[in-house]
C-alpha cells in the first residue's frame, strides 16, 4: 500500500494506527470470501454479491466514480500538508463538473478549437473554474485571515447556489440536458493512477514538497530558511483547486451531463474526498485505496439496485456515507499537519 | 493561536484569554461586518446578474446599459426592487406617482411568507449558533431538521385519532409534537456530538454525512411505511388543521402563523440566557473558546460536546416541528434546504442567539423575494442560494473590511480591531481540526 523506502512513509509508518490496517486487512478478507462463497453457491445472495464485486461493469463504474474522490482527496493533501484546510472541495468539485459540461456543449461534441477537441476543452475549463475558486479562497484565507473552515463552507455553499443558478441562466433548468457523450472509465482510472503517482513524487521526493510540508507543521522554519509561506500555502491550495478540477470534469464528462437538483450530482463526494485522505493518512496511495474502496461501494450500491432485490434503492444508497461516518469514527485523531488552520504572520 | 503555551499558571490569565476573542471583535463590529458583508455579496449579486444576463440569450432586452448601448436579459436594478419591495408585499410604489403603495397593509401575502421563511430560520439559526459557540461545526441542522419534522408528523398522526378534536386537543398535539421533534432532532444531533467526544470524528464530515443517512431513511421510511394513500409525491397524511399553528391576521396561504414566531422570539431570549447566564452555557461558552482551558477549569468537554450538540440538534428538530406544523401540514419529501440557511443566519448574526432574530428576518427577505424574482423576473431564484455562500465568505473574513477601513482612513467601528489582527483573527476559529 505505501512505499517502505520513502522517508515520509517510514515517519507516518510509525503513527499509523493498527485499526487502519486492520481494516485494510479486512476489506480484502471480506472480498476473498465473498469471492470464495460466489463460486461455491453460485445461486444464493453470495452469488449475486460477487457476481457484482468481480463484475467488469462494477469495475467501470468503481473508476468513474473514484476519480472526483482521489483527485479532490490529492488536492486536500496538498492544501492541508501546506497548512491550509480546504474543506470546500466538495465546492471546487461541484464548479468544475458544471463548467465542464458548459465548456463542451459551446464548443460543441465532436468540434474543436484550434485542433484541440471539444472534451479536452471541456477539461481545461473546468480546471480553470475550480483553480479560480480556489484560489478566491486562498486569498480569503491567506490574505484575509479567514476561518479557514468557514471560509471552506462558504466555498462548498456558493458552488452548491451559483452552478445550478448558472445552468437555468444557460439551460433553463438546473439540470443540464445530457451531450451525448461520455468520457471512458479507462480515462478515468489512467489520470486517477497518474495523478496518485505525481502527487506521491512531488510530496515525498521534491524540494516543493518539503516546502510544503514545512509550511503546515512548521511554517516559522521554513521562513527562517528565506522560503515564502505565503507562496507555499498558495501553491498548496491552487494545486487543490487543479486536481478538484480534474475530478470534478471527470465526473461529469463521465456520463455526460451536469445534476443540480438537490445536492447536485457530486453529491458530497469532497467531503468523503476528505475523509479519504484522513484514512490514507495524507499518503496519496492510502487515499488512493480508500476512494477506490468508497467509490466500490457507491458502486456496488447501484449495481444492486439493478438487481431488484427487495430493499429500497434509497437505503442501499446511504451505504456509503455510512461506511463513512463508521471510517471517520475509526480513524479518529489523524496526525494533521500542526500548524493547519492557523494563520501564519510572516516575522519581518 | 500563535502562542504555542498559552496561560497555563492561573485563573486571570485563563479568564482573560477566554474572553480575549469576544472583546477584540466588539459587538459593533460585528454589526459592521455583517452590515458590510451583505452589501458586498448584494453587489456581487448584481454582478452576476448584469453578467449572466449578457450571456443569456433572450429575444428583447430588459435593461440597456446606458453609454455603452449594451443589452442585457436581466435587470438587476429591477431584480433587487423587486426582492426587497416584493419580501415586504410591495410597500414603495415602483413606476407609479407617490413614495408609498397606498393600498399596501402589512398582513399581505408577500410579507406573511418572509416572516414564515423568519421564523423557520430563527430555529435553524439557533441550532448553528449554539454548536458554534460550543466550539462545534454543526453542519447537520438540516438532517437534524428532517428527522424531527417527521417525528412531529408520526406523533400527531398517531395522537390525534386518540383525543377528542378541538382547540384543547391541537394544543396538546402541538406541544407533544414539537416535543418529539426535538427529541428527534435532539437524538440525531447527539450522534455526531458523541462521535466527536468519544471518536474524534471530525463534526463537519459527520454531520454532512448524517445529513444525506437522515434524508435517505426518512424518505424510505415515508415511502414505504407511512405514505398518504392516493398520494403522487412521498409525503404523509396532513396532520389535522387544529393541530397546526393558526394563521392569524396574515391570509392562510401564507403558511405563516405570528404564534410561532413569538415562540421562535421566546425561544431566542431563553437561549440568551441559556448561554450567557447559566453555569452549562459558561462551560459551552469556554469549551468553544478554548477547549484546554476548559478542562482547566473543571469543565467535562467530552459531555459539553455532546450536551452542545444534542440541544442543536433539538433546535433543528423543532425548526422541523414548526416546519411539519405551521408551513406545509405533513411531512414531505422535498424538505427547503433550511438547514443550510441557518449556518448563514448564525454566522451573520456573530453566533449571538440575540443576533439571530435580525439575521434571520434579513434573511427571510432575501428567500421570501427570492419567490418574488420567480413569479415576476427570469432570473433563477437560485441567486440567494448563491448570496447565501457569499454573505458567508464576506463574513468570515474580518480583516478585508479592517483592510479597507483602514485604507479609506475610516477609525472607528470598522478599524477597532486593527491593534490586534493576528489575535483576533486566529482567536476566533475555535478549534479546528480535521
Amino acid at each position: 500500500m505505501r512505499n517502505p523506502l520513502s522517508p515520509a512513509s517510514l515517519l507516518e509508518s510509525a503513527s499509523e494506527s493498527s485499526y487502519v490496517r486492520s481494516l485494510v486487512v479486512g476489506t480484502v478478507g471480506v472480498l476473498a470470501a465473498l469471492g470464495v462463497l460466489g463460486l461455491a453457491f453460485p445461486e444464493s445472495v453470495f452469488g449475486d454479491l460477487a457476481g457484482i464485486v468481480f463484475s467488469t461493469s462494477t469495475g467501470a463504474s468503481t473508476a468513474r466514480l473514484a476519480a472526483p474522490i482521489v483527485l479532490a482527496g490529492l488536492g486536500g493533501i496538498f492544501a492541508e500538508k501546506s497548512g491550509v484546510i480546504n474543506i470546500g472541495l466538495e465546492g471546487l468539485l461541484i464548479i468544475s463538473a458544471f463548467v465542464s459540461v458548459y465548456a463542451a456543449s459551446v464548443v460543441g461534441v465532436g468540434n474543436a478549437v484550434l485542433g484541440v477537441p471539444a472534451l479536452v476543452i471541456a477539461f481545461l475549463a473546468g480546471i480553470a473554474a475550480s483553480t479560480f475558486l480556489a484560489a478566491v479562497f486562498a486569498v480569503v484565507c491567506i490574505e484575509f485571515k479567514a476561518d479557514q473552515i468557514i471560509a471552506g463552507l462558504a466555498v462548498w455553499l456558493i458552488a452548491l447556489g451559483l452552478a445550478p443558478f448558472m445552468s437555468t441562466v444557460f439551460f433553463g433548468g438546473v439540470n443540464t440536458p445530457n451531450l451525448g457523450v461520455s468520457v471512458g472509465w479507462k480515462y478515468s482510472a489512467t489520470m486517477v493512477v497518474l495523478a496518485t503517482l505525481g502527487s506521491w513524487w512531488l510530496l515525498n521526493r521534491t524540494a516543493f514538497g518539503k516546502h510544503l510540508r514545512a509550511a503546515g507543521e512548521n511554517p516559522k522554519a521554513l521562513d527562517t530558511v528565506g522560503v515564502s509561506v505565503s507562496k507555499v500555502r498558495y501553491a498548496g491550495v491552487l494545486l487543490s483547486g487543479v486536481l478538484s478540477g480534474v475530478g470534478g470534469s471527470a465526473l461529469a464528462l463521465s456520463i455526460g451531463q451536469f445534476v443540480g437538483s438537490g445536492e447536485t450530482m457530486v453529491q458530497g463526494k469532497g467531503f468523503i474526498a476528505i475523509v479519504a485522505y484522513l484514512f490514507g493518512n495524507y499518503n496519496p496511495l492510502g487515499t488512493l485505496g480508500a476512494g477506490v474502496l468508497f467509490a466500490g461501494l457507491d458502486a456496488m450500491q447501484i449495481r444492486l439496485q439493478q438487481l431488484g432485490y427487495a430493499i429500497p434503492d434509497t437505503l442501499v444508497q446511504t451505504i456509503p456515507y455510512v461506511v463513512v461516518i463508521v471510517v471517520l469514527a475509526l480513524v479518529g485523531r489523524t496526525q494533521i499537519p500542526e500548524a493547519a488552520g492557523e494563520h501564519y504572520e510572516t516575522e519581518e | 493561536m500563535s502562542d504555542p503555551n498559552p496561560d497555563a499558571d492561573g485563573d486571570p490569565s485563563v479568564f482573560a484569554r477566554v474572553v480575549a476573542p469576544f472583546v477584540d471583535r466588539s459587538v459593533a463590529e460585528r454589526l459592521v461586518i455583517s452590515v458590510a458583508a451583505i452589501f458586498l455579496s448584494i453587489l456581487v449579486g448584481f454582478a452576476l446578474v448584469l453578467v449572466s444576463g449578457r450571456i443569456a440569450e433572450c429575444s428583447t432586452a430588459a435593461w440597456t446599459m446606458p453609454i455603452t448601448g449594451l443589452g442585457f436579459c436581466y435587470n438587476p436594478f429591477e431584480v433587487y426592487v423587486v426582492l426587497f419591495n416584493g419580501a415586504l408585499g410591495y410597500p414603495f410604489a415602483v413606476g407609479d406617482p407617490g413614495l408609498f403603495n397606498p393600498g399596501w397593509t402589512p398582513f399581505n401575502l408577500s410579507f406573511g411568507l418572509t416572516l414564515s421563511e423568519t421564523t423557520l430560520l430563527i430555529f435553524t439559526g439557533l441550532s448553528v449558533a449554539v454548536a458554534f459557540r460550543a466550539g462545534l461545526f454543526n453542519i447537520g441542522t438540516q438532517g437534524q431538521l428532517v428527522v424531527g419534522a417527521l417525528a412531529t408528523a408520526l406523533t400527531v398522526l398517531a395522537l390525534a385519532p386518540l383525543l377528542p378534536a378541538g382547540p384543547v386537543a391541537g394544543l396538546v398535539l402541538i406541544v407533544v409534537g414539537t416535543a418529539a421533534g426535538a427529541v428527534g432532532g435532539g437524538l440525531w444531533g447527539a450522534i455526531p456530538g458523541a462521535l466527536k467526544a468519544y471518536a474524534d470524528a471530525n463534526e463537519v464530515i459527520t454531520t454532512i454525512m448524517l445529513n444525506f443517512v437522515a434524508a435517505n431513511v426518512a424518505y424510505v421510511l415515508v415511502l414505504e411505511v407511512f405514505r398518504a394513500e392516493g398520494s403522487s409525491v412521498v409525503a404523509t397524511r396532513y396532520v389535522p388543521e387544529y393541530a397546526q399553528f393558526p394563521s392569524v391576521l396574515f391570509p392562510a396561504s401564507t403558511d405563516f402563523a405570528l404564534i410561532a414566531l413569538l415562540v421562535g422570539v421566546a425561544f431566542i431570549g431563553a437561549l440568551y440566557y441559556f448561554v450567557e447566564h447559566t453555569s452549562l452555557g459558561y462551560d459551552l461558552r469556554t469549551s468553544g473558546v478554548q477547549a484546554a482551558a476548559a478542562e482547566y477549569g473543571g469543565v467535562n468537554a467530552k459531555l459539553t460536546t455532546v450536551r452542545a450538540m444534542t440541544l442543536s440538534g433539538a433546535l433543528g428538530g423543532i425548526g422541523g416541528s414548526v416546519w411539519v406544523l405551521m408551513s406545509e401540514g405533513r411531512w414531505m419529501a422535498s424538505i427547503p434546504d433550511l438547514g443550510f440557511d441557518g449556518i448563514t443566519v448564525s454566522i451573520l448574526a456573530g453566533n449571538n442567539p440575540i443576533g439571530v432574530l435580525p439575521a434571520a428576518f434579513l434573511f427571510g427577505i432575501l428567500k421570501g423575494g427570492a419567490l418574488e424574482i420567480g413569479f415576476r423576473t427570469d432570473v433563477p431564484t437560485e441567486l440567494v442560494a448563491v448570496l447565501r455562500g457569499l454573505i458567508i465568505l464576506f463574513v468570515a473574513m474580518p480583516e478585508f473590511f479592517r483592510m479597507i477601513g483602514r485604507y479609506a482612513g475610516v477609525g472607528g467601528a470598522g478599524g477597532a480591531g486593527s491593534t490586534k489582527p493576528d489575535e483576533s483573527a486566529g482567536g476566533d476559529g475555535g478549534e479546528a481540526d480535521a
